[in-house]
């Protein structure tokens, strides 16, 4: 008779449905009273999850720090929505000049199935960069003249060559980087590390999105707040996206008439009526909805401070160059998430735009590479010159790569890259990898990997590790399973990658 | 002990006696004979039968009675001055200790010589453990004439270099087995300064690829058993002759060819093999230490050479091993009460309570001055990062901050600090990192974290003393061309 349910889920669902449906019914009689009994201090704070019925969850207090001293205190992502092309940038292939517009040999594609975009082509040629690389620094390292800043900081680096992902198109790639799933509704990365560890500042929030504004010459993928939802966590852990025009924040200045203290006084009167509710319904998301509240009344005074970039000194502007002074570029954002790690916020990730160059690469990378090079540069050499790369993980990945075979024609001025799971460039800085290194590699068409692979799953266990957390023990009681952010099948920390 | 049983055991010990000359003349025998040990079978640098290195294995166990007792010894004779049975007992004791020490010592000796060992520290060492033996035996003499009130300062001097001179042997084993640095390893760097121990060096910036890096990894894993203190298979590597020169089974080193070179050979051996390197399961070398080896010995094995091709090693200080921080478990209410509450917090490293707190000010920096920190100063011993970026704290804050024993962070960017009194952190051993990132220290100022040994990370940027720092690290770096 159907599937056995596991006693303890039952348990579960019996306890939930009797605290619901007894306060849906009987609240306003009992009120505060039964509330306090039935939910406990901690139902009351919001963290009726923590301890279930079973008593099996441990509490939440114990959760929100790291479980060992890390070395990383917060990180800042750079999010390359599109999937960047490799091979242009920083996977470089000598050989493929000659086999220029040859047929990309069938034992490197193997059984692989392709896009709707690629699958019908009759050819396969490849299409070598059009892009001079040279080697940098101490450790030697070949980089793109696409990328004459980045080639400056490559000793900082940690190039990872061999992340490869399961997912062929943007919305489930680009799910699976952010939250582990391909489907919609976990908790993203930003999520998991705010419910992990808490917050270092009460007057900002732990995890804060910022959104580049898009160019409209590039080909710009949608990219939506499911990427930095808290899935079934509660919705305080969820990123605050910043606006990347006009207001940071929507009505963040109170209206004329309106002070402090009248503001206060209203929000007070709120709280009472979303406790009532709470009382009623016992749903705790009531709970992040008055800790919201609280965190925009903060962030009224905080979010003005950290924005207002008059004081910083000449030589900001000389790193970052005349795009950060134009809220919304990505160089803007960069900076914006240097001002944020100084001031404790644990998890800020910036999205850009664009990298997905189906057709008219060598139109497109250059303008790309302007946007993004400098800025990365200049995001990392002002972290460490300022003292922070020390404890601050800088992580920069897109979803996917690009294929070394043309998408549509291929010619010596232009050519096109498909999306391409199977190997992929990334890179980190910072607290807690090391320095100067280039781990993985990738055959000679840039295609598979060869040696030391990345998977997703491995990629966000290793970003866990350097902030304090095993990416086993952090995990959430959701659907009858312990839930994490590296999902049921094994991930491996990569000790390569750590310093 | 009854009377009639402690006169007996007097009578048994008087020089008279003739059980007593026996003893007398077998302890004298065996103490010579001990002495001539080294004569007769000299340290040959070579390992000698099983069953010697068997038994000679337990000297570090039972060296520790002798010592012990010897120890008790003088407390015997000071309490006996009011309490005459504990001054009876000293008798039997210093008898017993001498025993104890001819065992120790012929153990001492068969250790050595069964395994091989030699060098100027385990010579030190037996030499200080022979003296011990004979001065021990000389204490029972000197008794005898103490008691009688004949020469009353002779016994208690002898007992007194006695205890000198073990102590000065004690540190000289010590030193054999556990590395010259043990001690001075952790000690904070206020005492090496006044005691002028254990300098705490940093890292050498200059020299060759050897003196930084292959001398570095013998001084680290190797030069506990080849160096001077102990010469295991007559192989030192404490120097670029010494590990040319090689040990008794030859060369070690076969520049060009580290193939052939009997070092690399022994280190990468399967950790299991008998003749692996580094011996008795001390860690094995790590990949990119074996990696250099090779490359330096493939590249000439040369004493001058200060690149290798194809070796990029990050010069870099190992951050020091965390040091677990005192039980602050009475201070939890108020550590969790201030978490409650809008202000200040002291927030856990981890969840694990040793790893110390995080003083946490970036709710409150604009209100939080010299004051406020002096409240913390009941919570300092369990702070290891203080976080006072953007703070109001001055340089007043300083004498406070010498007292957070366990720091090894200390944010004070964007604050009003000029450095005035920065040498106060000088009692910090563990500072490593300290950020006074846009605050208005100056160079001279700034000379002053000369003194703080164990700092790693010193960050200056925008300040009087760093005003070119950003001009520094955007000079684009020597391109190679494909």
């Amino acid at each position: 008779m159907g599937l056995p349910i596991p006693a303890g889920l039952k348990q579960e669902w019996a306890a939930l449905e009797t605290r619901r449906q007894f306060l849906g019914r009987s609240g306003k009689v009992l009120g505060w009273a039964a509330a306090a009994t039935l939910l406990g201090s901690r139902g009351l704070t919001g963290d009726a999850h923590a301890t279930d019925s079973t008593g099996r969850q441990s509490s939440q207090d114990e959760l929100r720090m790291p479980q060992f001293a890390p070395k990383a205190k917060r990180a800042i992502y750079l999010f390359m929505s599109g999937g960047p092309p490799q091979m242009d940038l920083l996977d470089y292939k000598p050989n493929l000049a000659a086999l220029y517009d040859k047929d990309i040999p069938d034992s490197v594609r193997g059984s692989q199935q392709l896009t709707g975009m690629t699958a019908g082509q009759a050819r396969f040629p490849i299409a070598p960069s059009h892009w001079a690389f040279q080697r940098y620094g101490q450790s030697e390292t070949w980089v793109s003249d696409l990328l004459p800043n980045t080639a400056r900081m490559v000793d900082e680096l940690t190039i990872i060559k061999s992340t490869n992902t399961e997912a062929i198109n943007h919305e489930p790639a680009i799910m699976l980087m952010n939250t582990g799933n391909m489907n919609a509704g976990k908790p993203c990365l930003g999520a998991w590390l705010a419910y992990g560890l808490g917050s270092m500042n009460d007057n900002l929030p732990t995890f804060m999105v910022l959104q580049t504004k898009t160019n409209p010459k590039e080909n710009n993928q949608p990219v939506s707040s499911r990427l930095w939802s808290s899935g079934f966590l509660s919705s305080e852990y969820a990123g605050v996206g910043l606006r990347s025009g006009g207001d940071p924040v929507l009505f963040l200045s109170d209206p004329d008439g309106v002070d402090r203290e009248v503001r206060r006084k209203m929000l007070d009167a709120v709280e009472q009526i979303n406790l009532q509710t709470l009382a009623e319904m016992g749903d705790p998301e009531t709970n992040a909805r008055i800790a919201q509240y609280e965190m925009a009344f903060r962030m009224q005074a905080s979010v003005p401070e950290l924005t207002d970039l008059s004081k910083e000194p000449q030589s900001t502007w000389d790193l970052y160059g005349p795009d950060a002074k134009e809220p919304g570029t990505f160089a803007y954002n960069c900076l914006l998430a240097r001002r944020m790690a100084e001031r404790g916020v644990r998890f800020t990730q910036i999205y850009k735009r664009g990298w997905d160059v189906h057709a008219d690469v060598t139109g497109l990378l250059p303008v790309l590479c302007q946007e993004v090079d400098r800025a990365c540069y200049a995001l990392v050499t002002d972290l460490k010159r300022r003292g922070l790369l020390d404890d601050t993980l800088v992580v920069w990945a897109g979803e996917f790569g690009r294929t070394v075979y043309s998408q549509g024609g291929l010619s010596k001025e232009n050519y096109g890259r498909d999306h391409h799971p199977r190997c992929y460039t990334t890179w980190m800085a910072g607290g807690g990898v090391r320095r100067g290194i280039t781990y993985g590699e990738t055959d000679d068409y840039s295609y598979n990997v060869v040696k030391d692979p990345v998977t997703v799953r491995d990629f966000n266990a290793t970003i866990l590790h350097c902030l304090g957390i095993d990416h086993n023990k952090l995990t959430y009681k959701f659907q009858g399973l312990d839930q994490k952010l590296t999902g049921p099948v094994p991930a491996n920390i990569v000790p390569g990658l750590l310093a | 002990m009854k009377f009639r049983d402690v006169a007996a055991f007097e009578a048994r010990m008087l020089p008279d006696s003739r059980r007593t000359r026996v003893l007398w003349s077998v302890s004298l025998a065996l103490n010579i004979s001990l002495l001539l040990l080294p004569f007769i079978f000299k340290f040959d640098g070579k390992p000698h039968a099983d069953w010697q290195q068997f038994l000679g294995r337990f000297h570090p166990l039972a060296v520790h009675l002798p010592i012990g007792l010897l120890v008790l010894l003088p407390i015997l004779e000071v309490m006996g001055g009011s309490r005459h049975s504990l001054r009876e007992a000293a008798e039997f004791v210093l008898g017993l200790c001498f025993a104890c020490c001819l065992g120790a010592a012929a153990l001492g000796y068969l250790l050595a010589f069964g395994s091989g060992d030699a060098g100027a520290g385990v010579t030190r060492h037996m030499w200080g453990g022979i003296a011990l033996t004979f001065c021990v035996l000389f204490c029972v003499l000197a008794r005898r004439a103490w008691l009688a009130g004949d020469a009353p300062w002779v016994y208690p001097g002898l007992l007194a270099s006695v205890l000198v001179l073990l102590t000065w042997t004690a540190d000289q084993g010590g030193a054999l087995t556990h590395g010259s640095n043990y001690l001075t390893q952790y000690m904070p760097a206020s005492i090496k300064r006044l005691t002028g121990l254990g300098a705490a060096g940093r890292a050498p910036s200059a020299g060759s690829f050897y003196v930084r890096h292959i001398d570095t990894v013998f001084e680290t894993n190797c030069v506990a058993c080849h160096g001077e203190g102990k010469v295991k298979g007559g192989l030192r590597l404490d120097s670029y002759d010494a590990l040319m020169k090689g040990g008794k089974d030859g060369a070690v080193i076969v520049a060009g060819q580290p193939d052939k070179s009997l070092l690399v050979v022994r280190v990468t051996l399967p950790t299991d093999h008998k003749q692996f390197m580094p011996a008795e399961g001390k860690p094995p070398l790590r990949p990119e230490e074996i990696n250099w080896l090779k490359a330096w010995i493939e590249q000439g094995a040369s004493p001058t050479a200060t690149q290798l091709a194809g070796v990029f090693i990050r010069e870099e200080m190992p951050d020091l091993p965390l040091q677990p921080v005192g039980d602050y478990s009475a201070f939890m209410d108020d550590i969790h009460r201030m978490a409650e509450g809008q202000g200040a917090k002291l927030v856990s490293v981890s969840s694990k309570p040793a790893d110390g707190l995080i003083l946490n000010t970036v709710d409150v920096a604009a209100s939080f001055g010299d004051t406020q920190l002096a409240q913390f100063n009941k919570y300092a011993p369990f702070i290891v990062e203080a976080e006072l970026g953007r703070a109001a704290v001055t340089d007043a804050s300083f004498a406070t901050l010498s007292r957070f024993t366990h720091l090894r962070s200390l944010h004070l960017e964007g604050t009003a600090v000029t450095g005035d009194g920065l040498e106060k952190l000088a009692s910090l051993s563990q500072l490593s990192y300290i950020n006074l990132s846009s605050t208005r220290v100056t160079k001279a100022a700034a000379a002053q974290l000369d003194s703080l040994k164990s700092l790693r990370h010193v960050y200056l940027y925008n300040t009087p003393a760093q005003p070119e720092s950003a001009g520094n690290l955007v000079q684009p770096v020597a391109r190679n061309t494909p």
